[in-house]
């Protein structure tokens, strides 16, 4: 994907640019609202990722411009404050996503890669499937290897949101917002004892576990 | 309820006790008089008895006097005079019967319905020839005296002390308004509402406005303080976040080089984990900052506390099963609607539920239970640990305050700080009590106006 970063701080730029490098993208940075209005407008990229604080012109003033502008690349903020005043107004702004500074970078390459492939999930599947695995949305009946396994309503959503999201990281507050509708900081391993106890239905009893987890960012079925 | 408040307003109460004043004084002073006018009037009437003392001790004999004491009575009335004779003997002559055993005055006062006579008398008595010989003249002048004191008491002092209450009624509630205004807004300013402003109350300048005045140097002092106070705090926040932001990218990526030793690798996933748990406090204080700024209250709608109950319920049951705990969710009879923010409720309830799975051993139960009642909703947590002393109740919503028996059990302090914030966001009242065993956490809402 081809990525534009606009942050001011140097070193957390160049290390969410390296980061994202390195998982193969293609990245640009640039330090002030205003060249990042240019190079937004001009460049052709899937993903913008704006601090919201900005010299020159604020990361929201920047949004706000390049939607009345028509450009409709989706856009991560990078919030400090961990307001839920910021986060509003900047989804309100034209903003797709937002993150708190400061945020694991797995969390970040996380959302950046769920902005970039937003458009794919519009098309309405009835039958999800991972290597042996299959997830009949319409029976609500999982099978793997053609055993039939028995998930509570939860474990359902939970199996088909990663499912849904294959070969894309799902973290943990992406997950507790999308399964459960809430979002919150929790303090102790609560999605870990939901995921486990996922794989004890889904892995355990079979040899080649479909869940993984992703260190310091999430869990992931590989696509 | 207002009426109380009139009646204990000091106004009220230093006319009151003018009023009471007056009407001492002026009774005081009413008797006074009354006895000064009725000591000549008294004097006379015992003029009068002496003189006709004298007359009836120039009589020479008993029998004679017998006889003038009967014929006199025949001719006198007895509502305005009395005069009776008691022989040696103790025959009794004259129009009407005061007796007396011994010399000397008296005043007598005759019941009506003992005989055909009665009022009040003066009575004179004197030995003469053996007998006694009693005199007695009504009294009626001074009880006049006394019925026209007692009129002017009642038509002068009721009516002024009635018109002087009303006034200082009228007063009171004059300056009550002024009052209540001060009182407003020294409450909103208690609330944290620093703009809050008492402003000119009217009326003259008086002590009331020279404190309405105070009051608002004082807030308007209170405001720039707490607005600089903020300032640095967020200038701190600032200038930290971004060392904090490249510090937990460095460790991540230390932790993350590949050919690290493993101790090596140990250590940097430690620090990673220490920083984590800083950013997490660090995040947790820029939060109560915010939530008490007051600025989340623009975005609060309808919210179901029953069904947010339920899902984080679930959401913790997992990790509570593995942890040896029983989480209990009480369902609700129906829907429990509070005004609030969804996300700032849910993280008063994953606080709780964590505090509890946190602090209380394995084995314990822990309940989660929402309803309405008079007051309003309320949500409850409670479990059966070993709970939090009386004495450390208040202490344990200060931030980083953490009880000496917590000490070694991971947590930042700022968990039970963060809800109270949240419940003053909504208004609401939390109250920590013994659940016999362990702690019953209870949070009242303000009740929701109905929305149809």
């Amino acid at each position: 994907m081809r990525i534009l970063v606009i942050e001011d701080d140097a070193t957390t730029g160049s290390y969410v640019a390296e980061g994202l490098r390195e998982e193969g993208h293609v990245v640009d940075l640039v330090e002030n609202g205003r060249d990042g209005l240019i190079q937004a407008t001009a460049g052709d990229y899937d993903v913008l990722v704006v601090d919201r604080m900005l010299p020159g012109l604020d990361g929201l003033a920047l949004i706000k411009t390049l939607r009345g502008a028509g450009v409709m690349t989706p856009a991560l903020f990078l919030t400090s404050l961990g307001g839920v005043d910021d986060r509003i107004e900047g989804l309100n702004a034209g903003g797709d996503d937002y993150l708190v500074k400061p945020f694991a970078f797995g969390e970040l390459s996380a959302r950046v890669a769920a902005l970039g492939r937003r458009p794919q999930t519009t098309r309405e599947e009835t039958v999800l499937r991972a290597g042996d695995l299959e997830m009949d949305l319409i029976r609500r009946r999982v099978t793997r290897a053609g055993q039939e396994i028995d998930l509570l309503p939860r474990e359902f959503a939970l199996l088909e949101h990663l499912l849904r999201h294959k070969g894309r990281v799902q973290t943990r507050t992406m997950l507790l917002e999308a399964v459960w509708d809430i979002s919150f900081d929790p303090q102790t391993n609560v999605v870990e004892t939901h995921v486990s106890r996922l794989r004890a239905k889904v892995d355990k009893p079979f040899d080649r576990d479909l869940i993984k987890t992703v260190r310091g960012a999430g869990y992931m079925i590989e696509a | 309820m207002a009426a109380a408040r009139l009646w204990s307003s000091t106004p009220v109460r230093l006319s009151l006790a003018l009023v009471a004043l007056f009407a001492v004084m002026s009774f005081a002073s009413l008797t006074a008089t009354y006895f000064i006018i009725r000591q000549p009037l008294e004097q006379n009437l015992r003029d009068t008895l002496n003189q006709e003392m004298a007359g009836f001790g120039a009589v020479p004999s008993a029998a004679a006097l017998a006889a003038l004491v009967r014929s006199q009575s025949e001719v006198t009335e007895p509502h305005k005079r009395i005069i009776s004779y008691r022989l040696p003997g103790g025959l009794v002559v004259g129009n009407a019967a005061i007796l007396a055993d011994h010399e000397g005055y008296r005043a007598v006062s005759l019941a009506p319905g003992g005989g055909d006579i009665h009022g009040e008398f003066y009575t004179l008595t004197r030995v003469l020839h053996g007998g006694l010989m009693t005199i007695a003249v009504s009294a009626e002048p001074v009880a006049q005296l006394r019925r026209i004191f007692t009129r002017v008491f009642l038509f002068s002092l009721f009516p002024t002390m009635l018109v002087a209450l009303g006034g200082a009624l009228l007063l009171a509630r004059r300056s009550q308004r002024r009052i209540d205004r001060l009182e407003r807004a020294l409450d909103r300013l208690a609330r944290g509402e620093f703009g809050a402003r008492v402003g000119p109350i009217g009326g003259v300048r008086d002590d009331l406005s020279r404190i309405a005045e105070r009051v608002d140097a004082m807030a308007d002092e209170l405001e720039s303080k707490v607005a600089a106070l903020r300032q640095v705090s967020a200038d701190i926040a600032h200038d930290l976040k971004t060392p904090v932001q490249r510090l937990s990218v460095q460790l991540e990526r230390l932790a993350a080089t590949p050919g690290l030793p493993e101790p090596a690798a140990a250590l940097a996933e430690r620090a990673r984990a220490e920083a984590q748990a800083m950013i997490r406090t660090f995040h947790a204080l820029l939060q109560i900052a915010q939530i008490e700024g007051g600025q989340p209250r623009a975005r609060f709608a309808r919210v179901d506390l029953a069904s947010l109950a339920a899902t984080f319920c679930e959401v913790y049951d997992p990790s509570a099963e593995e942890s040896g705990h029983r989480l209990i969710a009480v369902p609700a009879a129906g829907e429990v609607p509070v005004r609030g923010d969804k996300d700032l409720l849910g993280q008063i309830l994953a606080n709780l539920i964590e505090n509890a799975l946190r602090h209380t051993p394995a084995g314990t139960e822990i309940r989660v239970a929402t309803g309405r009642d008079a007051t309003g909703p309320w949500l409850e947590v409670s479990d059966t640990g070993p709970g939090i002393p009386e004495s450390e109740r208040d202490a344990v919503f200060r931030r980083l305050y953490r009880l000496e028996s917590s000490r070694t059990t991971p947590g930042s302090g700022l968990g039970l700080s963060l809800v109270r914030a949240i419940a003053d966001l909504h208004e609401a009242r939390i109250e920590l009590s013994d659940n016999r065993p362990g702690l019953r956490v209870m949070i009242h809402f303000p009740p929701v106006p109905t929305d149809h």
